[in-house]
């Protein structure tokens, strides 16, 4: 299992936060460390993971596409079948159970695509909590599908505004709410990034992918998968889908980063390749952060808002500095390549952040032999980037159909309801 | 590293961020801030993220990288006001990566050469800070550090053996920008750090007013008053803003040494 130096991996990692957050993190990383290698309570997170959440998610082969690909036997760890529809929910039911024994009674979160931010409103609905959500502004654009359901939820969704509005600057708002508010509040992380003890926290939950995979491959497969992908925005899905295998060296661990437009400043998010992240120490934490030469950090593109992110987990960095994990990159074309192909070859809708990892997945495959099995894990599901997907592929019968939808809507314009969102 | 002061005496400590509301508005606003009897400011160095700061000096914080304020422009702006105004104490503020990305150890050298006297790093935790003490105790460069009312006893006592100069004394849980309440609560807060620490108290967080400054006279030593004093700057401007600064210094009983 995953486990810190004292908060460091290799020279990642850390705990730089300002002093007023230093006792929260002490006490949740007390209890953390008191719990973790409890067998009873990870019977506790599994069956609530089951009971709620249907879990284990299947390895579903793919025949047709692996086919179609022509090289290595393709599988999905289909972590779109989760509720909520995506694996983000894994680190959240998890995180549930210590804030109950935490009892704290409001929970507040970041989020990029929604995903984890749906998950969190879920959470906190389920267990009688306060809830508040804070987004970027322009990701609040791209998925008012999961915005829409987070309010319908019980929570707050709180539109950041300053700089970049995405991802990053939801982080700082939320550290900025926890500073004043950890007394009665716990900060859900989304991601294995941040300050100690979340990398750590967050990797050992979403390691229930990985355990429940290698399960799964050793019967279905009959051995180890010889690739295991995942894409990588902060790194929760990949080390949870890898976490099993990183003393396993015969496995390959391939991260798929988002390529975005091009490899221009502020045009990907790609972190974890020569040339692109550079150690600092940002947002309580010590890794590759695409920056500046005066440390002050760049901004990110991606289509998919939850792979937008200026860090990367201090995990995977020293994994990646290690050599032990292999880095790689989609553009926003290749992911929706790789969107469309799944969809018309297997009849399973992606996620745009999942379609990074197909991407990269379908490109390792066809260097493979068919005696060969590569392991996409498939973070989540596509729902939710119904309006993305339809922009990017227009059809005439939906903007049709939207406009028919928007006159059937009752008018709020000249109240400005949710005039905030747009700010 | 606190200037001179009598016994009774509450300093004011008061903020430039560099670059905001332009890198030529800095030397003149921090004139004015020296004539209204500001004794310490502070000159903090834009970042990006600045995740202790509320929106008052977060958006200060982003104004000023646009205008270009950075590390270098910082030491360039304290090499002028220390030398300038001698009788003042400048400090350097700011998050970590910028000086890391510069060097710490360089950093330390260059500000020091630059006549700063103290060093706030918000996010940088004693544990990190220790292994740089014997550079900066042969420079003579104070590392502030903070201290918040949570902040438990066995750690009280590592950051006071680590702080040099003064104590910053975070007056409540939250970031910067709000209101503060001197009570009971406080006065316990403030009797517990005696017990750890001999240096200095200054405390900032919420420090706004007259009132809060005559609250504070006598129960510490120093003041902060720099959310307020940016949030005035923006809307006032620099000589406005320093003229208000010049009220709360009055009630701080601190304009005799200025005249
Ligand atoms: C479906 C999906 N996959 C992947 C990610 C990226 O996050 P991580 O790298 O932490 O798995 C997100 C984030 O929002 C997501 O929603």
């Amino acid at each position: 299992m995953i486990r810190s130096n004292n908060g460091m991996f290799g020279s990642f990692g850390g705990r730089y936060t300002p002093e007023i957050l230093t006792p929260a993190l002490m006490e949740l990383e007390r209890l953390f460390f008191s719990l973790r290698d409890d067998p009873d309570f990870w019977r506790e997170y599994q069956t609530l993971a089951q009971q709620f959440s249907g879990r284990p998610t299947p390895l579903t082969p793919c025949e047709r596409l692996s086919k179609a690909i022509g090289g290595a036997q393709i599988w999905l760890k289909r972590e779109d079948l989760n509720h909520s529809g995506a694996h983000k929910v894994n680190n959240v039911l998890g995180q549930g159970l210590l804030v109950r024994r935490m009892g704290k009674r409001r929970v507040i979160a970041e989020t990029g695509a929604g995903q984890h931010g749906l998950a969190t409103a879920i959470m906190a609905a389920r267990l009688g909590l306060e809830c508040r959500i804070y987004m970027g502004a322009d990701d609040i654009e791209r998925q008012y599908g999961n915005v829409f359901w987070m309010r319908r939820l019980g929570a707050e969704v709180i539109p950041v505004a300053t700089g970049a509005r995405t991802l990053k600057e939801a982080m700082d708002e939320a550290l900025r709410d926890w500073a004043a508010s950890f007394e009665d509040t716990h900060y859900v992380l989304g991601t294995a990034c941040g300050p100690a003890p979340f990398p750590e926290l967050v990797a050992y939950f979403q390691s229930i992918i990985g355990r429940e995979l290698q399960q799964q491959a050793l019967s279905q497969i009959g051995r180890n998968p010889d690739s295991v992908v995942a894409c990588v925005g902060g790194g929760s899905n990949a080390l949870g889908a890898f976490a099993p295998y990183i003393d396993q060296g015969d496995v390959e661990l391939i991260g798929v980063e988002a390529g975005g437009r091009s490899r221009e400043e502020g045009q990907h998010s790609i972190r974890l390749q020569e040339g692109t992240g550079e150690d600092g120490i940002a947002q309580g934490f010590k890794t590759l952060f695409l920056q500046d030469s005066d440390g002050q950090l760049g901004h990110t593109h991606s289509v998919a808002a939850g792979l937008d992110y200026v860090g990367v987990s201090p995990i995977l960095a020293d994994l990646a500095q290690r050599g032990r994990l292999t880095p790689d990159s989609a553009t926003d074309e290749e992911a929706l390549t790789a969107f469309e192909t799944l969809l018309r070859h297997e009849g399973i809708i992606p996620a745009l952040e999942s379609s990074h990892a197909l991407a990269g997945g379908f490109r390792r495959a066809a260097q493979m032999s068919p005696s060969e099995h590569v392991v996409i894990n498939l973070s989540g599901r596509g729902d939710k980037d119904i309006f993305n997907v339809a922009r990017a592929f227009p059809h005439p019968d939906w903007s049709a159909f939207l406009q028919r939808e928007l006159a059937r809507q009752p008018d709020f314009t000249t109240q400005g309801e949710n005039a905030a969102d747009v700010a | 590293m606190l200037p001179e002061k009598k016994p009774q005496e509450l300093l004011v400590m008061s903020h430039a961020v560099v670059g905001y509301p332009s890198l030529e508005a800095n030397l003149p606003a921090i004139d004015g801030l020296v004539a209204a009897g500001v004794k310490m400011i502070e000159l903090q160095i834009p970042f990006s993220d600045p995740v202790a700061d509320g929106p008052t000096l977060a958006h200060a914080c982003h104004v000023a990288l646009k205008n270009g304020g950075g590390v270098k422009q910082a030491l360039a702006l304290a090499e002028q006001v220390s030398r300038r105004h001698p009788q003042v104490s400048f400090l350097l503020m700011s998050y970590l990566n910028p000086l890391y990305r510069y060097g710490l150890d360089r950093l330390f050298i260059d500000a020091a050469e630059a006549g700063v006297k103290g060093l706030i790093i918000p996010d940088l935790p004693v544990e990190a800070l220790e292994p740089h003490l014997p550079l900066l105790d042969k420079l003579n460069l104070a590392p502030i550090m903070m201290v918040t009312p949570v902040t438990p006893p066995e750690r009280l006592q590592r950051i006071s053996a680590a702080a040099r100069g003064m104590v910053y004394v975070v007056a409540r849980t939250g970031v910067t920008g709000s209101q503060t309440r001197w009570d009971a609560e406080f006065d316990n807060y403030i009797a517990r750090l005696k017990r750890y620490t001999d240096l200095p108290l200054a405390v900032g967080f919420g420090v706004r007013s007259a009132e809060d400054l005559r609250q504070l006279r006598g129960r510490v030593e120093v003041a902060a008053v720099c959310s307020r004093y940016i949030e005035w700057q923006g809307k006032l401007g620099s000589d406005a803003a320093a003229e208000r600064m010049a009220e709360l210094c009055e009630a701080a009983g601190g304009m005799e040494a200025t005249a």
